[in-house]
């Protein structure tokens, strides 16, 4: 899951960004609203970490000008103002979730899990295909009740395909969903985890829809 | 003892006060009533001794003493009042010669004439008057009962002393009534206090309050503005630091996490633990500074600082010496061109070096490499000038506000140290201007 981060506390924004990547995230960090603004436009995101009090740029202004073009990404506030009016403010002006400062990073990560699976179409806590069945929290698998160890891109790529089951995604598509900037990403890379998933999973798991992409049809 | 109020106490006195005057002014007037009363009847009395002692008494018998008793029987059966006036005469031997058969029966024979005594008779007191008759033979004594002429000194001064009475009363109640008025506001003031509830600090109502209270109830709502103003401060200080320690906090924590997560990852761990101690010390400087903010805060408030005549020459050439090795090593230079007259001429010396010192401080932590920085004296205004710098509008307008500190800095910093310098100058009434020039950036301290 590609995560875009807009923080400009060096302390913070790293901790979140290590923390998300040990979480199996990739996040894209930026330190400044115009960057972060412009950054949402530039690649596909599962969900934004927006931060209020920012240089340049108010992270409400930035959430205004999103909502104004019509960008539906889950956006979570962080802030050190943690008041009633202010928490209002910023879900009526857009925001998805809210978390006042000091939070716990476990907090982040879980609240970012549940929008990113709202904004998929799932309630439950957990991510189900057939009798395959994710967690996002523990990122744990399980095949007909039997764990399943998949290595950190391939759980991601699961995730990915389980958020939008039904759905047709172009390689170039998942590669921009799973990598970040920084990701070196090999030619092949994709459809060696592709391979790897069917070998875990089951060979009907992931289809291969010729030329377009993958999908994981019910 | 039971202190009583004032008001208890005020109507006390004045209500024995009157009971006291009442008693010595009716004790005096029954003397003066009856003194007048005595005259008038003794002289009546004199009159008909007088009188008496003119007429022929030689020839008095019993025929005509039976004769005088059916007359003085008809005119007393005809006249109700009696006076109370008896009369007898007697020779000199003492013998009773004549008298008005009834009360001048009982009067003795005594030779002490011209002069009234106070005698018993037929155990009733008798004022009694003897004078000599015209041809010296005979003895004529007249008296009146003392009881009847206290009964008439009586009535007379009842009728004189009743309205009076009667507006004392009058007096008095009107008095308790205009005292227990007079006090309304000061009741209505203690119940306003004893109701109030202990964050309420606005003021105390001072009118309709008597002119003697009033200074009481303005010095009273003058320490109530003090603690209020104190209880601001202290309630924005608690505020501020609250939501100032949450970012470093948040940092602290966050990072924390990242070595709980990094248990494998030993490249991770080491970073996550230099991050902590970098937090850490940022958290330690905020506080610092909170405490040197909250120090002064109150020891401003507290209008404590001494004054000295002070010598900016010497303030300034002493902080700029304590940053010149950290102006060295980004190669900076600073220039003291201060002379000994600032814009304050007296004051706390140590205070005008904390001004100086955060100025200073902040100059050399937030100019490029190479910077120049030059502090100076003109008449009543002290600047500092850094070069390299280059402030936007937005942020200078917000400088000097209480924690403001333009976001996205790489420095370790809260905003905190230009609020010391603006609590400084306002102290001073100084004012504190902030502004690009052609050299630089300017900090301006003015009177």
């Amino acid at each position: 899951m590609r995560i875009l981060l807009i923080e400009d506390d060096n302390l913070i924004g790293d901790g979140i960004k290590t923390g998300l990547e040990k979480s199996g995230f990739k996040v894209d960090w930026f330190d400044n609203g115009t960057d972060g603004e412009e950054a949402l436009f530039q690649a596909p995101y599962a969900a934004v970490i927006l931060d209020l009090g920012l240089p340049e740029t108010d992270g409400l202004t930035i959430l205004k000008h999103w909502r104004d073009k019509a960008k539906t990404e889950p956006v979570l506030i962080l802030t050190a103002r943690g008041d009633v009016d202010s928490r209002i403010l910023g879900l009526n002006k857009g925001a998805d979730d809210y978390l006042a400062k000091p939070f716990s990073l476990k907090e982040v990560i879980a609240r970012l899990n549940a929008l990113i699976r709202r904004q998929s179409g799932y309630a439950a806590a957990e991510l189900s295909f057939k009798d395959i069945r994710f967690n996002p929290a523990t990122k744990q698998v399980s095949k007909d009740g039997v764990l399943v160890e998949l290595a950190p891109r391939e759980t991601a790529l699961l995730e990915l395909l389980l958020l939008n089951k039904n759905r047709v995604l172009s390689k170039a598509v998942i590669e921009e969903k799973l990598y970040s900037w920084d990701d070196d990403v090999q030619s092949n890379a994709v459809e060696v985890h592709v391979h790897h998933l069917r070998k875990k999973l089951g060979k009907d798991v992931v289809k291969t829809i010729n030329k377009i992409g993958y999908v994981m049809e019910e | 003892m039971k202190k009583f109020s004032l008001k208890t106490r005020l109507m006390i006195v004045f209500t024995v006060v009157f009971a006291v005057v009442g008693i010595l002014a009716g004790a005096l007037s029954w003397k003066e009533t009856k003194e007048s009363v005595d005259e008038f009847f003794d002289t009546y009395q004199m009159a008909l001794a007088r009188s008496l002692a003119s007429a022929d008494w030689r020839h008095a018998d019993s025929e005509i003493q039976a004769q005088t008793n059916k007359v003085l029987k008809d005119i007393r059966h005809a006249d109700d009042d009696d006076d109370a006036i008896g009369f007898a005469v007697f020779d000199l031997q003492g013998r009773r010669i004549f008298d008005d058969n009834e009360e001048g029966k009982h009067f003795a024979f005594n030779t002490r004439t011209g002069a009234f005594f106070n005698e018993k008779n037929d155990d009733d007191w008798w004022r009694i008057i003897r004078v000599l008759s015209a041809d010296g033979r005979f003895i004529i004594a007249v008296g009146q009962e003392v009881e009847y002429r206290n009964d008439v000194s009586w009535d007379m001064m009842e009728e004189f002393m009743t309205p009076w009475i009667g507006g004392l009363l009058v007096l008095l109640i009107l008095m308790l009534l205009v005292i227990i008025r007079e006090f309304r506001p000061l009741r209505r003031l203690v119940g306003d206090i004893k109701q109030r509830r202990p964050e309420d600090l606005s003021p105390l109502a001072a009118d309709g309050l008597p002119s003697e209270i009033t200074p009481l109830v303005n010095a009273v709502n003058g320490l109530l503005f003090r603690i209020e103003s104190t209880f601001q401060r202290e309630r924005r200080f608690v505020a501020d630091a609250a939501h100032e320690l949450r970012t470093p906090l948040t940092a602290l924590q966050v990072q924390l996490e990242v070595l709980e997560m990094s248990d494998d990852d030993k490249q991770a761990r080491e970073k996550a633990v230099q991050n902590l101690s970098q937090g850490l010390q940022r958290a330690v400087h905020l506080v610092e500074q909170l405490l040197a903010l909250s120090r002064l805060d109150v020891s401003l408030a507290a209008d404590e600082q001494e004054k000295n005549a002070l010598n900016w020459a010497d303030i300034a050439k002493t902080v700029c010496s304590e940053y010149e090795t950290a102006a060295m090593a980004k190669n900076i230079r600073i220039f003291c061109d201060v002379t000994e007259q600032g814009p304050v001429a007296s004051g706390s010396p140590a205070l005008i070096a904390t001004l100086i010192r955060n100025l200073v401080e902040n100059a050399v932590k937030y100019s490029p490499e190479g910077a120049e920085i030059r502090l100076k004296t003109e008449q009543n205004l002290f600047e500092i000038i850094n070069s390299g710098v280059h402030l936007n509008e937005e942020h200078l307008s917000k400088f000097g506000q209480r924690f403001y500190r333009p976001s996205g800095q790489n420095e370790k910093g809260s905003g905190i140290g230009l609020s010391i310098v603006k609590l400084i100058a306002d102290y001073y009434h100084c004012s504190l201007q902030f502004k690009n020039t052609e050299g630089g950036f300017c900090v301006i301290l003015s009177k």
